[in-house]
């Protein structure tokens, strides 16, 4: 589900998915746990593919923030149509640094 | 123009996109594409709750789906055979859910959001509930109406 890739000390995850929804949501969250467990702080999450997300999906990413802890940055890069709408919709675009395209995140990140 | 279809899935929630994927189809030449994702979405949680908290993620059990497409309006029923929702869950209000301080990590919603994502979504939400069924019927209406 997720292909992960080191750019400047900041770990680009990339979601191979068109829907993080409740069916794929827990599978979704344990991968990320890995990731966040081995000891990356700075993650961009690239939705670029993402062409659906329920609360369910966006449960797991919060869960995930959480999980990091205020030590990390969790960015999000590629949330377009549906899935950006709902991040607007429940503010949490306001929790995460929402990106066009992952070199932007990247960018952010490492400076 | 009146027309109405039925589709039923297995209470999987792996199962939940094939249905969404269907109506998002049946409604593709009445909305944009900003509607579409609305009404998907709501499905899609009003789908969830059904069998997170209806059926307590339990398979086998029956969703029904009734859409009904009508000149101004798209009309959808999602039908259950749980226990009914309690009527404070459904009073909610959701402007408090996504009122949190994001500086503060903890009060970050993580679940819960179904029902508030659909009130904002649709136009019309009714819960009804019988000794036979539940019904969600959500209504969202279409901006331009065609004929």
């Amino acid at each position: 589900m997720l292909s992960t890739d080191l750019r400047n000390n900041v770990l680009v995850v990339r979601v191979a998915e068109k829907r993080i929804d409740a069916g794929k949501a827990p599978a979704f969250k344990d991968e990320m746990a890995r990731c966040i467990d081995a000891g990356q702080s700075q993650i961009v999450l690239d939705l670029s593919s993402v062409e659906f997300m329920d609360s369910s999906g966006l449960g797991a990413l919060v869960s995930c923030l959480k999980r990091l802890g205020p030590r990390g940055s969790l960015a999000v890069a590629g949330a377009g149509g549906a899935v950006g709408r709902l991040f607007a919709l429940t503010r949490m675009d306001r929790v995460f640094a929402l990106h066009p395209d992952v070199e932007t995140a990247v960018e952010r990140l490492s400076v | 123009m009146v027309s109405s279809i039925s589709l039923a899935i297995d209470s999987d929630l792996d199962k939940v996109s094939l249905i969404a994927r269907a109506v998002r189809a049946l409604c593709q030449d009445l909305m944009e594409a900003e509607d579409l994702d609305a009404v998907e979405l709501s499905l899609v949680e009003a789908i969830n709750n059904v069998i997170k908290h209806g059926y307590q993620g339990k398979s086998g059990k029956d969703v029904q789906v009734a859409v009904g497409l009508q000149s101004d309006r798209v009309v959808i029923d999602v039908i259950d055979h749980a226990p009914p929702m309690a009527p404070q869950v459904l009073e909610q209000n959701s402007d408090s859910l996504f009122a949190f301080d994001e500086a503060d990590l903890s009060s970050i919603p993580e679940g819960g959001m179904g029902l508030a994502l659909i009130r904002m979504n649709m136009d019309e939400v009714e819960y009804l509930s019988s000794d036979t069924e539940n019904r969600l019927r959500m209504v969202k209406r279409i901006a331009s109406p065609t004929s």
